[in-house]
């Protein structure tokens, strides 16, 4: 039996990321079920398409991506929380994985290790 | 991964954030204490360092990155950027466009950006000594955007140039037809060459209608450069601007462009008083420049005023004298006329010359490219309240409905806009350089002569072109003398490049349905010269 692919809800201010996000991710057999432009919108498509994984930008307008990963864990949804980020050591990352999301990636996105963190999540 | 595909993408949403830092910067120039704009500049750097690092382009992300760094200490620490950290963060924005300009144009990005780097860490290390930030004073929560696929597409410019080139090879061909309807008599022929002609002009003016931008799009750099110029000069101005929804021919903003730039840089350098000036005149203590664009039937209008001390008549008259303007014409000028010497290249009525402009210098170059642009320019000044200048500009462009006319062997277009009717007469009748209308002498030239083309025979019978003079140094009406004039065209008109812009009495060229050149004549300068010979 082929494996379900996995669902995907990706959240980035810029359409840059979310095109080269979903390009990796596509690539190696996830589904992107959702794009949000901002952490409320990735609050609300977490809720409403109910995808496995979401990837949060930390920094996005409206809400940021610690803000929106306090909030979607308060929903109690089964769904894992990746933060994504262009700082080294990104305070705002650290408080999230306090929180409880599953782990980091960093910009510039590297395919490979994306994909395997990706496939570490979901095995 | 291969990232070159999201050029276009990446581009496209860095142009995006480099006007919102733009906008940013010139708020928090005005507000200091704002701290929102403080939040959405550091998102807009922190999106392009990171872009620019996923696509390779090093200098551009580390010049991002020591910005948002900038911006990121202050928001942490709840301090103010200084004035001078929002003039560095300028001058910066200024180097990244640049870099983005070079890799639109694939070039490599050598750019030293050292001393920019250096810079931002001397405001940042100036900055932590910075002023308390207050509460935000303008609470502008950035619209939530929405993901949807808009309506407007992104079609490059040169699409549009293309597509009116191609039409105007259709109006060449589509005139070709029409002649050859003279001599058929098939009706059938001759209701398809119409046809053709209707859906040829509701293409073309479908692509005049797409080529058209908003005034917004020639304003929007406004800000910064009135912010530069009065900065400089140590003064304080307001800039008003109001119908920036007005819309004209991408070609024709463009080439306001810089004439915009030297009318605002005249207006606070020369126009707009120091501070101490103003208040004594009674004048608030900041200067007002107000940009109005407004439709005036098929024309824009675009006007520039300030509150400045407007222009001394008088001193303008006596600098004229002293660079040996005949004083003769000068007495018998008018005041509208005497103020539009500003625009002879060299007369100045400032008495300092600013680093920037000198009031004059730049007002011969301005009217030249408004009149290149098929517009008009126009100053109105009373002295001790202000300046404005007025700039009457088609909103459309390329294609212009031209009269073509033959005189010798030769054939011209002359623009349909300025002619007001066309007669025969007696060629006796004109041969004094005076046609009697209605009992009014109207002062008449022969196109041959002013453009040094000699006559083959003299006609019994002449053909009149009255044309509208003024704005030439002619009251109204001039008749323009020609052998005989041929058909009414829509010729699509190209400028003319290097070496030939250079031809004298000539504005464009179009190239006729049988490949023949034809010269569209400038009839201000033709008469204007013509007039001041006579």
């Amino acid at each position: 039996m082929p494996p379900v692919p996995k669902k995907v809800l990706i959240a980035d201010d810029t359409a840059f990321f979310r095109a080269v996000i979903k390009e990796i991710l596509e690539k190696g057999g996830f589904e992107v079920v959702g794009e949000a432009v901002n952490g409320a919108e990735a609050v609300d498509k977490a809720r409403s398409l109910l995808p496995d994984i979401v990837i949060l930008d930390v920094v996005m307008p409206e809400k940021n991506g610690l803000d929106a990963a306090r909030e979607i864990m308060r929903l109690k949804l089964p769904v894992k929380i990746l933060m994504c980020t262009s700082l080294k050591d990104d305070p705002l990352v650290d408080q999230a994985m306090d929180l409880g999301a599953c782990g980091y990636i960093t910009k510039p996105l590297d395919e490979d290790k994306v994909l395997s963190y990706l496939n570490g999540l979901v095995t | 991964m291969d990232t070159s595909k999201y050029k276009a993408l990446y581009l496209q949403e860095t142009h995006d954030h480099l006007s919102g830092i733009e906008k940013g910067l010139l708020l928090l120039d005005k507000e200091p204490g704002n701290s929102v704009a403080v939040d959405s500049l550091f998102r807009h750097y922190h999106s392009i360092k990171g872009m620019s690092a996923s696509m390779g382009y090093e200098p551009l992300a580390r010049l991002a990155h020591a910005q948002e760094d900038l911006l990121d200490r202050a928001r942490s620490k709840k301090t103010v950027p200084a004035p001078e950290t929002v003039s560095t963060l300028l001058e910066c924005l200024d180097a990244l466009r640049a870099l983005v300009k070079k890799v639109e144009g694939d070039e490599p990005l050598n750019t030293d950006i050292s001393p920019f780097l250096d810079k931002i860490t001397r405001a940042r290390d100036a900055g932590a000594t910075g002023v308390a930030a207050g509460p935000a004073t303008a609470h502008a929560p950035e619209a939530a955007a929405v993901l949807k696929i808009s309506d407007i597409m992104k079609v490059e410019g040169r699409v549009f140039d293309d597509l009116l080139a191609t039409v105007g090879d259709l109006f060449m061909s589509l005139s070709a037809f029409k002649s050859l309807t003279h001599g058929v008599r098939s009706i059938e022929f001759k209701d398809n060459v119409h046809a053709l002609g209707r859906s040829i002009n509701s293409i073309y003016n479908n692509i005049l209608s797409a080529r058209m931008l908003p005034v917004e799009d020639l304003t929007e750099g406004l800000p910064r450069v009135v912010r530069d110029i009065s900065r400089k000069s140590g003064k304080e101005v307001d800039l008003k601007i109001e119908g920036a929804e007005i819309r004209l021919d991408r070609s024709i903003l463009e080439g306001l462009g810089s004439p915009m730039v030297h009318i605002i840089r005249n207006a606070v350098d020369h126009g707009i008083e120091s501070r101490d000036e103003r208040l004594s005149a009674g004048k608030p203590a900041s200067g007002t420049i107000s940009v109005r664009a407004y439709a005036e039937k098929d024309r824009a209008v675009i006007e520039v005023s300030d509150d400045g001390h407007g222009i001394d008549p008088d001193k303008l008259k006596a600098k004229a004298v002293a660079k040996g303007f005949p004083q003769a014409r000068l007495a018998s000028m008018t005041g509208k006329e005497a103020l539009m010497l500003v625009c002879v290249p060299g007369l100045s009525t400032s008495d300092n010359v600013t680093e920037t402009s000198g009031r004059g210098v730049g007002m011969d170059v301005v009217k030249e490219a408004i009149e290149g642009l098929g517009g008009s320019l126009e100053i109105e000044s009373v002295h001790g309240e202000g300046t404005k200048i007025i700039m009457k500009l088609p909103r459309t462009s390329s294609i212009v409905k031209s009269l073509l006319v033959a005189d010798g062997a030769e054939q011209f277009l002359l623009p349909m806009s300025r002619i007001i009717r066309a007669m025969e007469v007696n060629a006796s009748s004109v041969a004094g350089g005076t046609l009697d209308m209605d009992g009014v002498g109207i002062p008449v030239i022969g196109l041959g002569s002013a453009l040094g083309i000699r006559k083959r025979h003299e006609n019994r019978l002449s053909t009149v072109i009255l044309v509208d003079g003024s704005g030439a140094g002619g009251t109204g009406v001039v008749g323009v003398v020609v052998d005989s004039f041929l058909d009414e065209i829509d010729a699509y008109v190209k400028p003319l490049t290097p070496p030939i812009s250079r031809i004298w009495g000539v504005s464009g060229i179009t190239i006729m349905g049988d490949g023949r050149p034809v010269f569209l004549l400038d009839l201000t300068q033709i008469i204007s010269r013509a007039l001041a010979k006579a």
